[in-house]
């Protein structure tokens, strides 16, 4: 995956920011780092209409991050446009990992129904999808998570990169970088239903700091270790319905398999 | 060793003097429930009387996060980034956490002397304090609910003050140009010492000694606790992470947008974490969330065959600190077989 190897002193690598449905909060994130004139005069951009007009699909690039889920028939033929013309491909943002919070319907309500509940007999030209994740039809190399990802992490990622090594990806949870922050722990002292012990660590406890519970935006931890059953259990202990729980897991964690097998663990059967 | 007294109001004024040797940390209230070691600004702030801070006092000298060295691979150079001259002084210690950091101590310094530890620790004041137990506390069974060593100063409780025993020189050199609010101490005071520690042994909430549980772990490597209390664990690494004696630290190149310099970090680890044991190949020897779990348990309790206490000094901070309510010390009486005082 090395790129700077091949490239040597005389390129330098292509890169390219796609959006497939999101807010775009992801690429305006990446176009305002700090350090934005190192990286676009490290890297060669092919891509990035928030930042320039020169901007087209199809090109081959090195890196490509993609934000957004797939949601429309446009973003899938997009998404495999994209992974044809890119060495690396980077889910960048909750939206393309975990296929963010317009995913919270997954499982719950028939999409068709929900399409014409939201959009009527409107003339819509797209043809919409249930919001999935980037990695539901596409190989995807790396996992950038946040809502948005933070600017340490970005950097991180782009240096690894151009390092010609790679970034390591966190598998611990929130939790750790809350203790490590010196904040009080809300969901012992106050019992507040926060998903710090469930959600990717990376953002530093940011919402914890101000006394605000975790509500997920980094998705639940990967390799299968966010343990949904154990946290519904204590949210239960401390009073909280099934319903209530399973809802704010499902804010940003829809699409993990994990969660209603979990869930059904400690309430028993299936909703 | 030398013993002296100080009024609560003079010892106020001492740590004010302590500010000007260095920077003075000391048990802070931060939250409703919580304490924490802080840097003393207000030095009425201090808190006097707490069970336990949710960050260990190991932080100071094992930062969670430092940079140990630049590079630069152009030049095929690394610059060492040695700690900065810094007097840090800990106020307010417990005998239990002394001991952490003779346990930190026991791996950084005894073993391989860690450079970056090593000067930090040993240009740091560590000043104790006598305190009473709650539930979650059981240092006694652990031998540690008194210390003799590891301490430059040692504050008990008094009526009205504290007495002092002097542990080191440099323990010698705080009192000594401050006789004018130190005094000498009294039969009464020791008699005080003494009612106060024979209090403070009847508050633990178990008695006797847990001399012998190292070998009930190695017998009973397959108790059904595990299974059953690993369930209910989450995984956070909040009963490392507020440990007093943990040490594992993972080592991480970060690389600079220049793409030829960087810095390697080392940051603290956790066991609970599935990263933890992941090696080469991808291969784990740890690949579940018990296994993860029971490794605690016997780390603590049984891998300290080099050092007389067992890495577990009973502060209670893993049970406190831990969202899911799993009882370490009752899990350890479980396994060991032990009853619970009457």
């Amino acid at each position: 995956m090395a790129i700077i190897e091949e490239c040597g002193d005389i390129c330098r690598p292509k890169i390219g920011v796609y959006a497939l449905t999101s807010c775009y909060g992801c690429q305006l994130k990446l176009a305002t780092v700090q350090k934005i004139m190192e990286i676009v005069q490290a890297v060669e951009i092919e891509s990035f209409y928030m930042i320039s007009s020169a901007s087209r699909m199809g090109s081959d690039v090195d890196v490509a991050f993609v934000e957004g889920s797939v949601s429309t028939e446009k973003d899938l033929e997009e998404l495999k446009e994209i992974r044809e013309h890119s060495r690396i491909l980077v889910a960048l943002g909750a939206c393309a990992v975990n296929g963010g919070v317009q995913s919270w319907a997954e499982g719950d309500k028939d999409y068709k129904k929900l399409y014409a509940e939201v959009y009527g007999e409107g003339k819509i030209t797209m043809q919409g999808r249930q919001a999935t994740p980037v990695s539901d039809h596409v190989k995807v190399d790396y996992f950038l998570p946040g809502c948005p990802p933070e600017e340490d992490e970005l950097m991180y990622f782009i240096s690894a990169f151009l390092f010609g090594t790679f970034p390591e990806p966190k598998d611990y949870p929130v939790c750790a970088e809350c203790r490590l922050a010196g904040n009080s722990c809300i969901l012992i002292e106050k019992g507040e239903p926060c998903l710090g012990p469930v959600t990717t660590a990376g953002c530093k406890a940011r919402c914890l700091s101000h006394n605000v519970p975790c509500i997920g935006c980094r998705g639940p931890v990967p390799h299968g270790t966010a343990w949904f059953d154990s946290l519904a259990k204590l949210f239960k202990e401390k009073g909280f319905d099934r319903d209530y729980i399973r809802d704010r897991m499902k804010i940003f964690g829809a699409h993990d398999e994990n969660l209603e097998p979990m869930l059904d663990k400690i309430f028993g059967g299936s909703k | 060793m030398r013993y002296v007294k100080i009024s609560k109001a003079n010892t106020y004024k001492f740590l004010e003097r302590l500010k000007a040797k260095g920077t003075l940390y000391a048990p802070t209230k931060i939250s409703e429930k919580f304490y924490d070691f802080r840097e003393v600004n207000d030095v009425k702030a201090v808190q006097f009387d707490y069970n336990r801070t949710i960050r260990p006092p190991r932080r100071f000298f094992y930062p969670a996060r430092e940079t140990m060295f630049t590079f630069d691979t152009t030049k095929v150079e690394l610059y060492e980034n040695v700690p900065e001259d810094e007097t840090i002084i800990l106020f307010g210690v417990h005998s239990c956490d002394i001991v952490g950091l003779r346990i930190v101590d026991s791996e950084f310094i005894d073993e391989n002397p860690d450079p970056y530890y090593k000067k930090r620790r040993e240009s740091g004041i560590i000043i104790g304090l006598s305190c009473l137990p709650d539930e979650y506390c059981f240092c006694n069974v652990r031998r540690v609910d008194f210390v003799d060593a590891g301490f430059d100063l040692f504050f008990h409780e008094l009526p009205d003050g504290f007495l002092v025993r002097v542990g080191t020189v440099t323990g010698h050199k705080l009192i000594d140009p401050n006789m004018d609010i130190f005094g000498e101490i009294t039969q009464e005071d020791v008699d005080y010492m003494t009612a106060f520690n024979e209090k403070r042994g009847e508050m633990f909430p178990i008695q006797g000694n847990w001399d012998d549980l190292r070998y009930f772990l190695e017998l009973r490597r397959d108790h059904p606790m595990y299974a059953r209390e690993s369930e209910k664990c989450l995984g956070c690494g909040n009963c490392t992470l507020t440990c007093p004696t943990c040490r594992c630290y993972d080592v991480k190149d970060i690389p600079s947008i220049d793409g030829m310099t960087g810095e390697r970090v080392r940051v603290w680890d956790s066991c609970q974490f599935r990263s933890h044991g992941l090696v080469a190949g991808p291969h784990n020897f740890r690949p579940t969330k018990e296994s993860r779990f029971e490794n605690r348990y016997m780390c603590k309790n049984a891998y300290n065959k080099d050092t007389t206490t067992a890495y577990c000094v009973g502060c209670g901070r893993c049970t406190y600190f831990c969202p899911a309510d799993i009882n370490f010390r009752k899990n350890l009486m479980e396994i060991g077989g032990y009853k619970e005082a009457v």
